[in-house]
C-alpha cells in the first residue's frame, strides 16, 4: 500500500485509508481510483499527485530561459505598472495611510484601463504561457533566488507555482469536461495569494498560503 | 510609532478607552487620534483582548536587496501572469457562455494577484522605499500617455519625501540620544576624578586646589545630571527603583564576579579587595531598593547607615560593618 500526495498542497491520498468521503472504499490502489476524482483540499487533478517514496525534487528538466529577455533590462509593461501601483495601494492601506492608497490605486487604474485593449486570445493561448511559467520560468527562477538566499523572493515563487499548477489543472479539466464542471458549484479565489478554487465547500484554510478562508472570495457569474 | 485599531477584530471590549493615558482611543471615527497617540506608548496594544490595535512603525526594517537576476526573473514571470490577466479580461468581455465568463474572471483576478506579489518581492515591498520613490520620479521624467494623473504621482512623491525626511531626523536624534549618554559617561566620570584629586589635594595641605577640584566636580555632577535628565533617563520613583534593582544585580552577579577572578588570577590584592568590597555592597543596594519598591507608600521615616570604607548600607546601625568589619560609630546616618 503506496501514499501519493498532491504536489500542490500536500494532501496525502493514502491506499490504506482511501477516501471514503468521497466513495473511494479504504484499500483503493491509487491507478483503481477514478480519473476524475481530485483532490478533497485543492481540486487538483490525479496527474499533480506524487508516489510519497520517490523523491520529492521535481526532475530536472532542461530550462529554456529565452536569453534576450532574461538579459535585457527591461522596463515593466503599463500592465506590469498597474500591478505594482495597485500592490503598493494595499500597502499604504496596512499602514493606515489612507490619501497614499487612494493616490497609487488612481494610479492603478490609469494604467490598468490603458493596457486592458491588448488582451487577445482563448483559454488555449493562456493555457500555453500557464505551461511556459511551469516548465521555463519557475525553474529559471528558483534556483536565482535560492543561491541568494532571497527568503522573500523564494516564498512568492513557491506560492505562485502552487497556484500555477491548479490553473494548469483547472484548465485541463475545463478543456474535458466544459461547462459541466462549473454547473451547480462555485468559483473561489484566494485574496492573498491567487488561488482558485471549484467546488461547494471551501477548505479551511487556503491550501497554498494558509490563509483562514474568510480571505478567500467567492467570484459569481455576471 | 502611534497605535492604530484593526476595526474587522474589534469586539469592542473598549478597553482601551479606559486605559488610554491621553483618550487618543475614544473616537467617533472607529480609529485612534494619531494626534493624542503617545509615541510607543503600547499600554492599548497590550489592554486589547481581541489583538485589534497595533503600533504602525515610524520605520521598518531594511528591506532585503535585491539582486538584478532575481529582479529579472521574477519581472519576466510577472510579465507572463499581466498577459494572463489580460487574456483572461478579454475573454470575460467578450464571451457570450457565462460559465465561461466566470471562469475567465477567476482567472484573471488569479493572474493579478499573482504579478502583484512577484512585483512586490522584486523590491517594491514598502511604499516608502527609496526604490518607490525612484519609480514614482521615473513616471515623471518620462513621456506618459494621454490622462496620466500626474497629480497623484506628485502627491506621492512629496508625501513620501517627507517621511524620508522625518525618518533622517529621526536618525539625528538618535545619534544626539548617543551623544547625552556618552556625555552623560564622561562628566560623571569626571566627578568622581575631580573628588578624588580634591581629598588628595587637601591631604598635601593644597586647601585651594583642593577647593577649586571640589568646585569642578559638583560642576560636572550639574552636567551630568542635565544630560542624563535631557536624554529622558528618569522615569517614575517605581521605575527608577526596578532600574537600580537591575544595575545593581547585573554588578553583583555578573560584572564583579569576573572582575573578582582576574584579578584573583593576575594577584592583584588591592583590586581583589575594592572589588570584593563593591561586589558584596551592591547586592545589599539590589535588596534595600526592593524592599523601597516593595513599601514605596510607606510614610514613616526610615534611616540608612553607609559604611564610609566598602559602601555598604544598613538600616539599623551595627556594631561592626558585616563586609569589612569597620566599627559601626563610623557609618553615617542618612
Amino acid at each position: 500500500m503506496a501514499k501519493y500526495t498532491c504536489s500542490i498542497c500536500g494532501y496525502v491520498y493514502d491506499e490504506v485509508a482511501g477516501d471514503p468521503d468521497r466513495g473511494i472504499a479504504p484499500g483503493t490502489k491509487w491507478e483503481d481510483v477514478p480519473e476524475d476524482w481530485t483532490c478533497p483540499l485543492c481540486g487538483a487533478v490525479k496527474a499533480d499527485f506524487v508516489e510519497e517514496k520517490r523523491n520529492k525534487e521535481p526532475v530536472k528538466k532542461d530550462v529554456n530561459v529565452v536569453e534576450n529577455e532574461a538579459d535585457s533590462m527591461r522596463e515593466m509593461s503599463f500592465g506590469e505598472v498597474s500591478a505594482l501601483c495597485s500592490n503598493l495601494s494595499k500597502g499604504c492601506t496596512k499602514q493606515y495611510r489612507s490619501e497614499e492608497g487612494e493616490l497609487f490605486s488612481q494610479l492603478a487604474e490609469f494604467y490598468k484601463t490603458i493596457s486592458s485593449n491588448a488582451g487577445e486570445g482563448g483559454l488555449k493561448d493562456i493555457s500555453l504561457l500557464v505551461e511556459q511559467d511551469l516548465a521555463s520560468g519557475y525553474p529559471a527562477a528558483n534556483p536565482i533566488a535560492a543561491d541568494v538566499s532571497d527568503r522573500g523572493a523564494l516564498r512568492a515563487l513557491v506560492w505562485g507555482e502552487k497556484v500555477t499548477r491548479i490553473l494548469n489543472s483547472i484548465l485541463s479539466r475545463y478543456d474535458k469536461q466544459q461547462d459541466s464542471l462549473l454547473e451547480g458549484t462555485h468559483i473561489y479565489v484566494c485574496d492573498i495569494c491567487g488561488f482558485i478554487y471549484i467546488g461547494d465547500e471551501l477548505p479551511d484554510i487556503c491550501p497554498v498560503c494558509k490563509v483562514p478562508n474568510k480571505k478567500i472570495i467567492e467570484v459569481m457569474r455576471g | 510609532m502611534h497605535a492604530v485599531r484593526n476595526i474587522s477584530l474589534c469586539t469592542k471590549d473598549c478597553l482601551c478607552l479606559y486605559v488610554c493615558p491621553t483618550g487618543a482611543t475614544d473616537t467617533e471615527t472607529g480609529q485612534i487620534d494619531a494626534s493624542k497617540c503617545l509615541d510607543g506608548c503600547r499600554i492599548c496594544v497590550d489592554a486589547c483582548p481581541s489583538h485589534a490595535i497595533s503600533l504602525v512603525p515610524e520605520e521598518f526594517p531594511a528591506q532585503q536587496e535585491k539582486t538584478e537576476a532575481v529582479r529579472k526573473s521574477l519581472l519576466s514571470l510577472a510579465e507572463s501572469k499581466i498577459k494572463q490577466e489580460k487574456m483572461a479580461a478579454a475573454i470575460e468581455m467578450k464571451s457570450d457562455n457565462p460559465g465561461l465568463r466566470q471562469l475567465a474572471k477567476a482567472i484573471s483576478i488569479s493572474n493579478r494577484l499573482m504579478a502583484e506579489d512577484l512585483i512586490r518581492e522584486s523590491g517594491y515591498m514598502l511604499p516608502q522605499s527609496q526604490n518607490v520613490q525612484d519609480f514614482l520620479q521615473s513616471l515623471l521624467d518620462t513621456d506618459q500617455p494621454e490622462g496620466f494623473p500626474k497629480e497623484a504621482a506628485e502627491r506621492l512623491l512629496e508625501i513620501l519625501k517627507k517621511d524620508k525626511n522625518k525618518e533622517d531626523k529621526k536618525m539625528d536624534e538618535n545619534k544626539t540620544l548617543d551623544n547625552l549618554m556618552e556625555a552623560f559617561a564622561g562628566e560623571s566620570q569626571a566627578n568622581r576624578k575631580y573628588l578624588a584629586y580634591s581629598k588628595k589635594a587637601e591631604k598635601d595641605g593644597k586647601l585651594n586646589a583642593a577647593k577649586l577640584f571640589k568646585a569642578a566636580s559638583d560642576a560636572e555632577t550639574i552636567h551630568a545630571l542635565k544630560h542624563f535628565e535631557v536624554a529622558g533617563k528618569v522615569s517614575s520613583t517605581a521605575d527608577n527603583l526596578k532600574d537600580g534593582i537591575a544595575g545593581e544585580t547585573h554588578e553583583y552577579q555578573d560584572m564583579y564576579p569576573d572582575f573578582v577572578k582576574t584579578a584573583e588570577a593576575e594577584g592583584n590584592k588591592a583590586a581583589l579587595t575594592s572589588f570584593t568590597y563593591a561586589m558584596r555592597a551592591e547586592e545589599v543596594h539590589a535588596k534595600l531598593y526592593r524592599d523601597a519598591l516593595e513599601n514605596i507608600d510607606q510614610t514613616e521615616e526610615v534611616f540608612y547607615y553607609l559604611c564610609p570604607v566598602c559602601g555598604n548600607i544598613e538600616k539599623v546601625r551595627p556594631d561592626k560593618c558585616s563586609i569589612c568589619g569597620v566599627p559601626g560609630d563610623r557609618f553615617i546616618q542618612y
